[in-house]
């Protein structure tokens, strides 16, 4: 281990970029073929390629960096700096489908009736299961800090105890949204109401799920013994992206579900 | 660890249902990876992490030559089948 003359990371050749490259190749693809040809084997093959990636590469970052020692002050920073910077592109992301849907909300066409929302869409009561996510979600951003400041103290059940809480929030959230999307009065073929409701709340659901997934890998980690009360990097991650996720919810509900009702 | 190997019964008693209390094993997983037998990290916890990059290297080169099997069917389009 001691052969380094710096505190940089120079990483193992690793096959995990070329998996994940051709993951991707597959899964794409595998979309076409679907589409063209009724075959759904390519792109299944591409997402279990793509998991299995995931699970090896992220196992190896764990292994690098909690058992290896790696992750020095210089090599942390870095990491910081990439999670910041996948943010922020994530942002832009978003930003694209609030544009797309402040352009159609601020300037309604005749074909909508001229008026937003749209003529014959009922809107969801903004006041009703909307709040009730918007407050589970500002509760789970509650947990998760508190879930930090336990892990930053040594607490070591606290931590577990509000890190799980914060998981069930996140659950509830999914469970509350799929069944709004189930009864929904309108759905995503109806104009282009529909298509920037579901596009824009779908893929904030989408990162619901992952932001969950992430928080999740971080409890077993927390029960394995793996952060240290100076150096939890992975759960600091995982809660700049869980606030992330919170934030987005909220110019969503004031955007889609609050003034555009 | 080693009080809490000594007394296992306070541990239980200690700590509530949703924090089972895990031996620390990081230790033992830091000797693992720290060995000096010049094993890249992903094969060095042993025979299962050979068996997955094995399995997931098939996966990828036989998912390869299926793209590229779709890419000759669908650029013909005129195959009758």
């Amino acid at each position: 281990m001691a052969h380094q003359a710096h505190a940089y990371h120079m990483v193992d050749p690793s096959p995990w970029p070329l998996t994940g490259a051709v993951s991707a190749l597959l899964m794409t693809s595998g979309l076409a073929i679907w589409m063209h040809f009724h075959s759904t084997t390519l792109m299944s093959l591409g997402l279990v390629l793509l998991l299995l990636t995931m699970y090896q590469w992220w196992r190896d970052i764990i292994r690098e960096g909690t058992f290896q020692g790696h992750h020095t002050p210089p090599v942390q920073k870095g990491l910081r700096y990439g999670m910041i910077l996948f943010i922020t592109s994530e942002v832009f992301f978003f930003l694209g489908f609030f544009w797309a849907f402040y352009h159609s909300s601020l300037a309604p066409t005749p074909e909508l009736g001229g008026c937003w929302p749209p003529t014959g869409i009922t809107t969801l009561n903004p006041f009703e299961v909307p709040l009730l996510n918007t407050a589970v979600l500002l509760a789970s951003g509650v947990t998760v800090t508190w879930a930090h400041h336990s892990i930053m103290e040594g607490q070591r059940k606290q931590a577990l105890q509000s890190l799980a809480l914060t998981i069930l929030l996140g659950f509830y959230f999914t469970a509350l949204q799929a069944m709004e999307y189930y009864e929904a009065p309108f759905t995503i073929a109806d104009g282009v109401y529909g298509s920037t409701f579901f596009v824009a709340t779908g893929f904030h659901g989408l990162h619901v799920i992952i932001g969950s997934t992430f928080l999740t890998v971080c409890l077993l980690r927390q029960m394995l013994h793996h952060f240290t009360s100076e150096h939890h990097f992975g759960f600091e991650a995982a809660a700049w992206y869980w606030h992330f996720v919170d934030v987005v919810w909220l110019f969503l509900y004031i955007s889609i579900y609050w003034w555009g009702s | 660890m080693n009080r809490l190997l000594n007394v296992p019964v306070a541990a239980v008693r200690a700590f509530s249902s949703s924090s089972r209390n895990l031996k620390n094993k990081v230790p033992e997983a830091q000797k693992l990876f720290q060995e000096d037998n010049g094993l890249p990290v992903h094969i060095k916890g042993g025979t299962s992490d050979v068996l997955l990059y094995r399995a997931t290297m098939l996966l990828t080169a036989a998912g390869t030559c299926y793209s590229l099997y779709w890419l000759l069917v669908a650029s013909m389009p005129n195959k009758k089948e």
